[in-house]
């Protein structure tokens, strides 16, 4: 299976916005929608995530039309980057390809009163400790051991479990999406064989394009957003990427499987075998649901105890309790998951499940479910970029609920393969080239760190400038490296 | 010389076996799937044995389940595995991994690999040899 270029049809909508029309493939239920400009057209092109983006166009119940942000790259079944919403009332389905294997992979930033000045003699010793105590990697425990029975309780009640057991405030789950919980999450949905593995990796980071990284606010946009985020110029933010671990993984692939023969038994015709899926009302698609709703609390769970780790660290080589830091949760969202949530579509309010496989929530100001503080603001957004240019934080604009169901990009999406990135690399130091930019990194794995490096990725900024200019978010702050660790 | 190659997904990797007979194709995959996950397969020592037993017809879910149940060991004990011995008849599939638990001092590790992924996934002849092409989820 080699990687080919897409050559079916895509027409200009905009300056931002391509259609694929749903007259391109027989089964298309709507149209294609991806959100690029012409320069990261020619790069989408280059593989089959416009395919993807049009075969996801066949689930039943589809609503709109079967969308794609600037990021997208090819992925299983859909797409990186693809949005999708299903009308359960009208045949619609739940698909776990369309959330991913890493159930609730997201993002989250933490703020600090200390600014780059203060920071700058320490930020190796800070980086080596952060290193040294937050478990990176494959096959390392984390410090949290949870027996069958507490993990079962983390499962359903998420964050506020940890909370509950003092890793945690309560404004942490107030600045969290959903409080850090989704309800109806069933641990009894979940396996024994997911259990086992998540049992000693909530706290870990893993490996792959996951990170923890030391930021620099380099350059704010709003003001007026970025100090309701509390954040400033120079300000010192740690920005911590990862999901849920061993035991989403797991919980997706036993959905795979479980859901096999499901298109079958529902008559649903599919041009991939990865988009398997059943009905939301149904009970392979329930049981679904409420084993993912609780992979989904594990990773919540997971970024808490990452961020409870990062807060020592600082309070460690600072000398002054995170508290004195004032190490507060900007917020934190998820970029791999399903919700019920409520939209227009022609015209009528509907409830639908909104899959964004590698694309952000970006509920525009006004909208219920943000904290207090942002609601005149927007819900923050999210973006990772690569570890030697530059992260971005958002805000939510009225454009994603008229376009997007409420959603924007995930991050910068890769412009080369692993190989490629690996070929590229071959006989450089890629710790030393981002030393020389300005970046510490310290990863288990040099191979890992070829693969993740900049030139591997496309410019976030490029991606960020399409969904600010398309309305889906918009530029609060961009965020600049200064130390990483990496699996 | 190793009868086996990764080849290009954009996010992940691919792994793409050729082998003589079917055995030495699952053998082959599960020893792929260890050198991208250990730097170097030779510094990981046959100290203990798993032996696996997977009923199934279809070879490609076959595969994917063999491949899937030594993942899992590794995610779940620690464990690393250098040596595989498989033979796959008409119930399913019967195989042995030699390795032994993960040591950072001796280990230099490349990848986690999440999960097998069904995206094209592919057991087929191809002229005297059997192919395998799977894609793993980094």
């Amino acid at each position: 299976m080699a990687k080919e270029s897409y050559h079916g049809p895509l027409e200009r909508v905009d300056d931002c916005c391509w259609r694929i029309p749903k007259s391109y493939k027989p089964g298309m239920r709507v149209d294609g929608l991806i959100f690029a400009d012409d320069r990261l057209l020619e790069q989408i092109k280059g593989d089959q995530a416009p395919e993807q983006v049009a075969n996801v166009a066949f689930l039943p119940g589809i609503q709109h039309a079967s969308l794609a942000m600037p990021d997208i790259h090819w992925g299983y079944g859909f797409c990186i980057g693809g949005v999708c919403a299903t009308d359960p009332n009208e045949g619609g389905v739940i698909s776990p390809g369309g959330v991913g294997y890493d159930i609730n992979c997201g993002v989250r930033l933490v703020r600090s009163n200390l600014f780059y000045r203060d920071v700058k003699q320490h930020i190796r010793p800070l980086v080596e400790e952060l290193f040294r105590q937050v478990p990176t990697g494959v096959g390392k425990s984390g410090r949290y051991h949870f027996k069958a029975k507490e993990l079962k309780h983390l499962l359903s009640e998420g964050s506020s479990f940890l909370v509950g057991r003092g890793l945690g405030t309560a404004r942490d789950l107030e600045y969290t999406e959903a409080h850090g919980r989704l309800d109806g999450a069933d641990p009894d949905a979940v396996s024994d064989r997911a259990l086992k593995r998540g049992e000693d990796q909530c706290g870990t980071l893993g490996s792959g394009n996951h990170f923890l990284e030391v930021q620099i606010v380099d350059h704010v946009f709003d003001e007026t957003a970025a100090s309701a985020f509390g954040l400033e110029k120079d300000m010192v933010c740690v920005m911590i990427h990862s999901g849920s671990r061993g035991l989403g993984y797991q919980v997706c692939d036993d959905a795979l499987m479980a859901l096999r023969k499901a298109p079958e038994k529902y008559g649903i015709e599919l041009p991939d075998r990865q988009l398997v899926c059943a009905p939301v009302y149904s009970p392979e698609g329930e049981h679904y649901i409420a084993a993912m709703r609780a992979a989904a609390n594990f990773a919540w769970c997971n970024r808490q105890l990452l961020m409870q780790q990062a807060r020592e660290v600082f309070a460690t080589v600072f000398g002054r309790s995170w508290q004195e830091l004032q190490m507060n949760l900007v917020y934190d969202v998820c970029h791999n998951i399903a919700k019920f949530e409520e939209h227009t579509v022609s015209g009528k309010r509907k409830k639908v499940w909104v899959h964004r496989k590698g694309a952000t929530r970006a509920f525009p100001p006004g909208h219920p479910e943000m904290p207090q503080q942002y609601m005149k603001i927007g819900q923050p957004v999210i973006i990772p970029g690569d570890m030697g240019r530059a992260s971005w934080v958002l805000t939510g604009q009225l454009g994603s609920m008229e376009k997007t169901f409420g959603t924007t990009c995930h991050g910068a999406g890769r412009a080369m393969s692993r190989t490629a990135a690996l070929k590229d690399a071959a006989g450089r130091r890629i710790d030393k080239e981002l030393l020389s930019r300005g970046v510490i990194a310290m990863a288990q794995s040099h191979k890992g760190l070829a693969e993740e490096q900049p030139k591997a990725y496309k410019n976030v900024d490029d991606v960020v400038d399409v969904v600010h200019r398309a309305g889906l978010s918009h530029k609060v702050a961009r965020m600049r490296p200064i130390g990483v660790i990496k699996g | 010389m190793r009868m086996y190659e990764t080849f290009e997904h954009t996010a992940d990797l691919g792994l793409r076996i050729r082998a003589a007979d079917l055995d030495t194709l699952f053998a082959e995959a599960a020893e792929c799937m260890f050198s991208t996950v250990v730097e170097d397969l030779r510094t990981v020592e046959a100290k203990q044995r798993l032996e696996v037993q997977l009923p199934g017809e279809e070879r490609e879910l076959l595969l994917f389940d063999w491949l899937n149940e030594l993942l899992y060991r590794l995610d779940t004990e620690h464990l690393l595995f250098c040596r595989f011995e498989v033979h796959v008849d008409e119930q399913g599939l019967h195989g042995s991994a030699w390795g032994e638990p993960l040591d950072r001092e001796r280990h230099a590790l490349s990848h986690e690999v999440k999960a097998i992924t069904y995206h094209g996934l592919r057991v087929e002849r191809e002229g005297d040899l059997w192919l395998a092409e799977v894609i793993v989820d980094i």
